[in-house]
């Protein structure tokens, strides 16, 4: 293959999807993006008025649920790299020929819709439920106990809700990785501990930074977990919840897509500062 | 990791955590034979197999259902085959507009699906376009792409292009060399990308409401019907998905078993 | 005009019982699953009665309705064609008008959400009748979304009507609008759990249950309740009103007092135990008492309670007005309107439905059928507000632009945002 005909090959590789998503993502945002500047009612009608006074506005107003919101993402995905990686290891490295019967159970509980899931786990999780009321009846447990409705109980729900999002990435970067070099690392250094975090993890890394980001990143928008595990509780909600409440109950469109655009150049903020921090900035920007 | 400990600790924490992802799957079951009397599939009221009859006289639910699968199955279809031909040119190729081309991809993901789903709602009245099942499948397609493409890229990162290299010697062209020796390669972050593309598709509530119209997909019918009570038929069909997957999985592993019979032991894993 | 036992079975009475017939509604089916839905066995054994109301049919043409999942009689025993609607076949059958049932529904505002676009662009929206309750009737009332109705086709309605179905505050002719089934939104709560009766709105304030208090994460639910514990008449309310609710409710939210704000959800919750005592729709609670937790006990605040409904309307521009306004007709029927209410159990908005669920009741005692006829007799007082129960309910405000901005802001401050 001549370097000239391969220039081409990169934008013809890239074209179907970017079109896609120029069409159907980019065009609609950038509508959007109108939107969020526009000012009026619904019987009036909305009107662009360049109200870019929207945004200070509506991120003074709500600064606080949004810092909630990172913190709880933050946890989640934390939490789920703790569950996800030793569960993405065992598939990756025992999994043998169940490897992809693994990787299927993984996402299995998905194909059921998310009400009846949560609605099961509520029946599990209830003040005198399954687990809790079990534990109480037992003594092992003080009988005020609640989890439902308050912040474990989303950022569980959230944790639950992501996990595959975290374990598949992470098994595509560790499947990877060529045992024959985790075995000379053993021999190289003294325990295999240190082989783990040397070579191991270290070539993982890939499937770590990925399985964060789709971690994370649907977790700060997130609101249903609030919602349906969190009861909405005060305490509870998220930056979500509010931009469900403009859009939806106040039919506030300019501020609820305003939220949205603070909201996505914030996560692209903290993202790109997080694959900076870990060297992969090609990831977010190029 | 490693060591005496880790042998029995890692398998036991898997199944601790397959528990911990099946525990309302197993609820879920259990009431799926259920006979609850009133609307609400709550309590538990008897054993009855009643539900897996009536099931079959309830076009309101197993439509949507097959609806959603359809749609599932077609979007992880394309969004996987897109969106792989980009991880592909991201990972392996320097070109002009890359950083553009990253934007354009990361962005989605960060998008609030409110605000995704409404804005192309006003795409589709703007055109006059009618919803239902196909703007519903476009507007999967489009949210599956970005998260095919950072799952396919985790497997892509530092891919070693020697053995490339060597298929192009073999081979007289690209394509041949993609199919026997990369693609390969790159199967096991192409099929976790399909499942996770599956896993959103099927479960998706917010961006197919504004894009549905008159249709009604599964998770749709379902939010809505638990205002009155979700009815056990909803259990018996989650159910027969999950009997159906492990079907499938069984006959996978039994064909796993026989291949890996063949072909004992191959390194095919190819790190930095 | 609907004396029981006059004149002859009428022709969607007919069709019914020949739809039922083809389709083989068994026993079991009506049994099995009483309270989620008796079938419609009971109107086979109605009193030949009414006048056929619906204009025969002419037009093949479709209609397009939108209902929420679950709302309506289903065969779950035979495979009833072309719909597994018993009631809609016949409707079908009677008027030659193809209506493609769809369960679309989910939220009255995500469903405004789906079609607003469409109809502030002037564009159909491709329904013929929508189903969404009383405060969004009035929103979409105020924003002119709604095709005018011609009662001259709904004679019915003039016929056969309750009192308290007729001309609700968001509509006061039914100029545009046509109760479907309703309820009434008062509070529900444990007796073993707070230990003690309850009977006022402000019990749900007491701190002895901090924690353990459920409110609805609708506005439209929870202001009018707060609202008649002050003493004011919602429809009659002002913003300084609603400020002295909101005021009411901020101190024990921020205390703690309320474990969350629930959406349907508070039905497991409430049936849990979670929440000792909560704001409830009537209907759910019959529910919940009969089948779920026979503890819980619904009560209509003595200050007051709410009555809601979901209504029959026309979007604008919709294709078929005309099958729509014989749509609304047909469940002004009391025929398949006690079809309806012996599966669904909401109030109907047809007087006589009571009294023919009775009737069939009496009916099926008389065939030896025990079990029937105590679930029938069961359900009939539950399918219309009682005379106390009219007494001490109210309705929901329809409010303005302006009004619902301010009433959802000082709302949202409760929820804590």
């Amino acid at each position: 293959m001549t370097t000239d005909r391969r220039r081409w090959v990169p934008y013809a590789l890239l074209a179907p999807g970017a079109i896609w998503l120029v069409l159907f993502f980019a065009l609609p945002m950038a509508f959007m993006l109108l939107v969020s500047l526009q000012q009026g009612s619904l019987s009036q009608g909305y009107e662009l008025t360049w109200n870019f006074a929207i945004y200070p506005e509506v991120l003074g107003q709500y600064w606080e649920l949004m810092l909630r919101s990172v913190v709880f993402a933050f946890l989640t995905t934390l939490i789920t790299l703790l569950i996800g990686y030793p569960m993405a290891y065992t598939i990756a490295f025992r999994g043998g020929r169940f490897k992809n019967a693994l990787l299927l159970i993984v996402v299995m509980p998905f194909f059921v819709s998310f009400v009846i899931r949560t609605l099961n786990w509520k029946m599990i999780l209830a003040d005198n439920g399954l687990l809790f009321g079990t534990l109480k009846d037992l003594g092992l447990l003080d009988p005020s106990f609640q989890f439902l409705a308050t912040p474990a109980s989303v950022i569980f729900g959230m944790t639950y809700n992501f996990l595959p999002f975290m374990i598949l990435p992470l098994y595509v970067a560790l499947e990877k990785i060529d045992r024959r070099l985790i075995e000379a690392a053993t021999d190289l250094y003294a325990s295999r501990v240190q082989a783990f975090w040397r070579i191991t993890f270290v070539l993982s890394l890939p499937g770590v930074i990925a399985g964060s980001l789709l971690t994370f990143i649907p977790a700060v928008g997130d609101f249903i977990n609030a919602d349906i595990i969190g009861g909405g509780n005060r305490d509870v909600i998220m930056i979500g919840n509010v931009i469900q409440f403009q859009f939806f109950t106040a039919n506030d469109y300019p501020t609820a897509a305003a939220l949205g655009f603070i909201l996505i150049i914030g996560v692209m903020a903290l993202v790109i500062a997080y694959t900076r921090a870990v060297g992969a900035e090609k990831l977010t920007e190029g | 990791m490693g060591g005496r400990i880790s042998r029995a600790t890692l398998p036991i924490f898997t199944a601790l955590v397959v528990i911990f992802l099946f525990a309302p799957i197993a609820v879920m079951i259990v009431f799926s034979f259920n006979d609850p009397a009133g609307r609400q599939n709550i309590t538990w009221q008897g054993f009855t197999l009643q539900n897996y009859i009536t099931v079959w006289s309830r076009p309101d639910i197993t439509g949507p259902l097959l609806l959603s699968f359809t749609i599932a199955i077609i979007s992880t279809i394309v969004a996987t085959t897109l969106g792989t031909m980009m991880g592909l040119a991201l990972t392996r190729y320097d070109f002009r507009g890359e950083r553009a081309s990253n934007l354009l991809i990361f962005i989605p993901t960060t998008a609030p699906e409110i605000i995704l789903g409404a804005s192309l709602l006003t795409l589709w009245v703007s055109l006059g376009q009618e919803r239902g099942a196909p703007t519903i499948l476009i507007a999967h397609i489009m949210f599956n792409i970005s998260f095919v493409v950072v799952t396919v890229r985790a497997r892509l990162a530092g891919f070693n292009r020697s053995l490339e290299e060597a298929g192009q010697d073999l081979y007289a062209d690209g394509w041949t060399t993609f199919r026997k020796v990369t693609f390969p390669l790159i199967f096991p972050g192409i099929l976790a990308a399909a499942l996770l593309a599956f896993a959103l598709s099927i479960d998706d509530y917010v961006i197919t409401l504004f894009s549905a119209g008159r249709t009604v997909t599964f998770p749709l019918w379902v939010y809505g019907v638990s205002r009155l009570g979700i009815p056990p038929e909803v259990n018996v069909l989650g159910t027969l998905i999950f009997l159906i997957a492990f079907i499938f999985l069984g006959i996978q592993a039994w064909a796993g078993r026989r291949a890996g019979r063949r072909r004992e032991g191959p390194v095919t894993m190819v790190g930095r | 005009m609907s004396r029981p036992g006059l004149g002859p079975p009428s022709r969607i009475e007919a069709a019914i019982e020949r739809a039922m017939r083809r389709d083989q509604i068994s026993r079991r089916a009506f049994l099995g699953r009483a309270g989620r839905g008796g079938v419609a066995l009971g109107a086979m054994m109605t009193l030949p009665g009414l006048l056929a109301a619906c204009t025969p049919g002419s037009e093949s043409a479709s209609l397009e309705w939108a209902n929420w999942p679950g709302y309506i009689d289903i065969d779950e025993e035979g495979n009833p064609s072309p719909t597994p609607y018993p009631t809609i076949n016949a409707f079908i059958e009677e008027t030659g008008i193809q209506v493609n049932y769809t369960e679309a529904i989910t939220d009255n505002e995500d469903f405004f959400g789906q079609i607003q676009p469409d109809l502030a662009s002037g564009n159909p929206t491709g329904w013929d009748v929508i189903t969404p309750s009383d405060w969004m009737v009035g929103r979409l009332i105020g924003l002119d979304y709604l095709e005018e109705l011609d009662l001259t086709q709904i004679p019915n309605l003039e016929a056969n009507a309750a009192d308290y179905a007729r001309g609700q505050s968001f509509d006061p002719n039914n100029a545009h609008s046509v109760w479907w089934q309703g309820g009434i939104t008062g509070i529900a709560y444990d007796p073993t759990l707070t230990g003690r009766e309850l009977t006022s709105f402000d019990d749900l304030l007491n701190p002895e249950f901090a924690g353990s208090v459920g409110l609805f994460k609708e506005m439209r639910d929870t202001f009018p309740l707060t609202l008649l514990s002050i003493g004011v008449i919602p429809t009659e309310a002002t913003i300084a009103d609603v400020e002295e609710a909101q005021q009411k409710l901020l101190g024990p939210a921020e205390a703690g007092q309320f474990r969350g704000f629930y959406g349907n959800e508070y039905y497991d919750e409430l049936a849990a135990g979670n929440l000792v005592a909560s704001m409830a729709w009537s209907g759910d609670i019959t529910q919940m008492a009969l089948y779920d937790n026979a503890n819980v006990q619904f009560v209509i605040p003595d200050t007051g309670g709410i009555r809601w409904n979901d209504n029959l309307v026309i979007p604008n521009l919709a294709a078929n007005p005309s099958g729509a306004h014989q749509l609304m007709n047909y469940w002004y029927d009391p025929v398949p309107a006690t079809i309806l209410s012996e599966y669904i159990g909401y109030f109907t908005p047809v007087a006589d439905v009571p009294d023919r669920i009775r009737q069939d009741a009496e009916a099926a005692r008389d065939a030896g059928d025990t079990e029937t006829a105590d679930l029938l007799d069961a359900i009939a007082p539950t399918v219309a507000p009682s005379p106390e129960q009219l007494a001490n309910s109210y309705e929901d405000k329809p409010l303005d632009e302006e009004e619902e901005q301010v009433w959802n802001e000082l709302f949202l401050e409760v929820r804590g945002a």
